[in-house]
């Protein structure tokens, strides 16, 4: 289903613009390029959440780390940084994942709050365009006994990757643009 | 074709925010003061130039509100941090005045405009941690654009340079040649610094030597610590932004100084002020 719905959207993006390559986004194509990368986005808190139930089965935690990996481009590392520390940590995102699966808690509850900023698209020398969202998200985390409860709110500052592609369809060459997850970087607030 | 179409517009339609509702009333309260933060340099850049609504909604250059004198004033004297008292008051309404001015506005430029991020940051120097910063500027490269490092300042390099410029110097005498310099072994003698031997225009050129350091496998990246960004964009006035991480209304990416500048000398003096080199 995602792969459909990632294809249809990425196919509106090849529909709803000329056929001849193009080197800028014009608003109307960035609009719709900012719904690929939000739906992507609004995909990846979906996975943090269900990596992070404690609810979810151990298989069932490795099959959405799977696929939320599928949504980032090769590399892509979380930045964490804390209230406590002047320091990052950096972490590849499939290491992140596991270390929120492993978290010591009996109970975790994480929620998004209904705020997401994007900027704008600027082309980087390979010409490919780079582009970042920020999204928020509330954590809880409480033991049965009441002896560990934890709760934050994280600033998740997400880049994405837009890079045109083409694919063949009943032998028509189609351009459509394509978007990638990037470095994240996670900032705690004082929220 | 048109059934496609529907069908793709339709997932797009069912597309909506990142969040998934049910907000607890303090995450309603939370909620409205992160609407509020400036959330990225993009959305100062957007605000301090008229270019979205209240509810962040982007405006483009079709749009009526589009760089609106109006949104603008309603929007400066927020982007300013206005808790912890490190801005004039009066000097703020000057610069939006005068950056709001309807014969000639100044708006900021991502691209074109004079201005750069400062990145504090530790690195390991021969297997110990010390502090450094970057100075970035933005460069136009290849199909778009890269931040570059402009500049360095590590207090590990730069205690190592204090020449000194009296009389009583150190120094190779002016018949020295006639000995085909062989005064350069007791010069160079434990001599912890032998810039004494450079001419009056010598000027030490950290970033080689930050660049040295860092391919000798001397140095080492280990985090950023914070950064901050210095405008020179809006003539006659020097502004910085940083992060604001806190509660209430007034977060997020602020102007947290402003200075007048009277001449170019001015300006000269702040950014040798801001690269170390005073």
């Amino acid at each position: 289903m995602q792969i459909i719905k990632y294809t249809a959207l990425s196919l509106l993006l090849a529909l709803t613009t000329s056929a001849f390559a193009q080197t800028n986004i014009n608003p109307s194509r960035k609009q719709a390029i900012d719904s690929l990368a939000l739906e992507k986005v609004k995909d990846l808190s979906k996975y943090i959440s269900i990596i992070g139930s404690k609810d979810t089965q151990f298989s069932e935690a490795k099959r959405v780390m799977d696929r939320a990996e599928e949504l980032f481009a090769e590399d892509s590392e979380m930045g964490v940084s804390s209230l406590e520390s002047e320091e990052i940590s950096y972490f590849k995102v499939r290491d992140y994942f596991e270390r929120l699966m492993a978290l010591n808690y009996d109970k975790v509850k994480i929620q998004w709050y209904d705020i997401h900023y994007v900027s704008d698209l600027e082309q980087q020398p390979d010409g490919t365009y780079v582009g970042v969202i920020t999204i928020y998200q509330r954590f809880e985390g409480t033991s049965k006994d009441g002896s560990l409860s934890y709760k934050d709110t994280t600033k998740k500052d997400i880049t994405i990757y837009v890079k045109k592609k083409e694919t063949q369809i009943a032998g028509r060459i189609i351009e459509f643009w394509d978007v990638l997850l990037g470095d994240i970087k996670v900032t705690e607030t004082t929220a | 074709m048109r059934i496609l179409l529907a069908f793709i517009l339709g997932i797009c339609t069912m597309q909506s925010s990142v969040g998934q509702g049910r907000l607890t009333d303090d995450m309603r309260e939370t909620q409205e003061q992160l609407n509020a933060s400036t959330k990225q340099i993009n959305q100062f850049f957007r605000r301090f130039n008229g270019e979205e609504d209240k509810n962040g909604k982007r405006y483009y250059e079709t749009d009526k509100q589009y760089h609106s004198t109006n949104l603008r004033n309603q929007y400066m004297p927020v982007l300013f941090d206005t808790q912890t008292g490190q801005i004039d008051r009066k000097l703020a309404e000057k610069f939006i005045s005068t950056i709001t001015d309807k014969k000639s506005p100044v708006f900021l430029d991502f691209h074109q405009d004079d201005w750069l991020a400062e990145v504090n940051t530790t690195f390991t120097y021969k297997g110990k941690k010390v502090p450094g910063t970057l100075y970035m500027r933005l460069q136009q490269q290849g199909q778009g654009y890269e931040w570059i490092i402009d500049n360095v300042s590590f207090d590990v390099f730069s205690s190592k340079f204090d020449k000194d410029t009296t009389e009583s110097k150190k120094f190779l005498h002016p018949m020295s040649h006639e000995l085909e310099f062989m005064t350069l072994r007791k010069a160079f003698a434990d001599n912890q610094h032998n810039e004494q031997f450079t001419g009056k225009d010598f000027e030490t050129d950290y970033l080689s030597i930050f660049l040295y350091e860092m391919n000798m496998g001397n140095l080492k990246f280990v985090t950023v610590k914070n950064v901050s960004f210095h405008f020179f964009s809006v003539e006659g006035y020097y502004f910085s932004l940083a992060n604001f991480n806190r509660s209430g209304y007034n977060s997020g990416w602020l102007i947290s100084s402003l200075v007048a500048l009277a001449n170019e000398d001015e300006k000269q003096q702040m950014k040798n002020y801001l690269y170390g080199k005073n």
